[in-house]
């Protein structure tokens, strides 16, 4: 496959993530969006790596995949400790307090 | 062929993941998804980076998340319909899909190297990226007490 589909490919992943970010309001799928990002950035270094023998895109991807490590693990960890606190399960309404009513 | 099949199916996941209101079936076809990305990797001879991939993803983060759903539960809100931010996606996404067309040639190698060159810019890099991952650690670390700190404050004001 040649360079142009993997990126083709990779910006139909990360639009889906942007999509996902912006609309849900759920905490999971928020995280599957921000993976889905890095994953799209993660894409298309790997296929460049490939395609033009740029071995030091493959240093960069796997510094990204320690970051959304560090960053799904701190993110769970700050929202877990945010619902005990405020007993929100919403990311935007986090400051108000407060329970979701679902009416 | 197979390469296309796979990142297509990649692409249904991650639309399935996204829009499937039940928790765990999002999770499992997220799981899927990371470990179809993996073996793509693979495909392309970066065997380390297809490895992590599966590793990190399918074995951590998604154990990660299902940990969290545990504990909170999964009463979620319904999805706010934004139209601004669906038009604005729209947009970035076309002008995205310009630059795969407007790149200069360069040179095809199709050969990524083996995972001892892999590693071999790594270590030649060694100080950059500890560098770099403790300021990016100290950062999380730094924002997670500064935000636990403000919600606790804010609790005992109400």
């Amino acid at each position: 496959m040649s360079f142009q589909i993997d990126m083709i490919f990779a910006i139909i992943l990360f639009a889906i993530g942007l999509y996902g970010i912006t609309t849900k309001a759920d905490f999971l799928k928020i995280f599957f969006s921000l993976e889905m990002l890095l994953n799209a950035v993660i894409l298309i270094l790997a296929s460049s790596a490939y395609h033009f023998g740029m071995t030091q895109n493959l240093a960069i991807a796997y510094i990204i995949i320690v970051i959304a490590t560090l960053e799904a693990a701190a993110g769970v960890l700050i929202f877990l400790l945010a619902n005990r606190i405020t007993h929100e399960v919403i990311p935007d309404r986090l400051d108000e307090g407060g329970k979701y009513d679902d009416k | 062929m197979v390469s296309f099949l796979l990142l297509t199916a990649v692409i249904i996941l991650a639309v399935i993941s996204i829009t499937v209101k039940r928790t765990v079936p999002a999770v499992l076809s997220f799981a899927i998804l990371m470990f179809l990305l993996g073996l793509y990797y693979i495909g392309y001879g970066e065997k380390l980076l297809g490895l992590f991939q599966i590793f990190v993803y399918t074995g951590g983060i998604v154990v990660l998340m299902l940990f969290g759903v545990t504990v909170i539960g999964t009463n979620f809100p319904k999805e706010k319909g934004r139209a601004w931010a669906v038009t604005s996606i729209v947009l970035i996404t076309i002008g995205f899909f310009i630059i795969p067309f407007i790149l200069p040639s360069f040179n095809v190698v199709n050969n990524a190297g083996d995972i001892h060159e892999q590693v071999k810019v790594l270590t030649k890099n060694y100080a950059e990226i500890t560098l770099f991952l403790a300021v990016v650690g100290a950062s999380l670390l730094y924002g997670s007490i500064r935000m636990l700190h403000t919600l606790k404050h804010e609790k005992e004001i109400s």
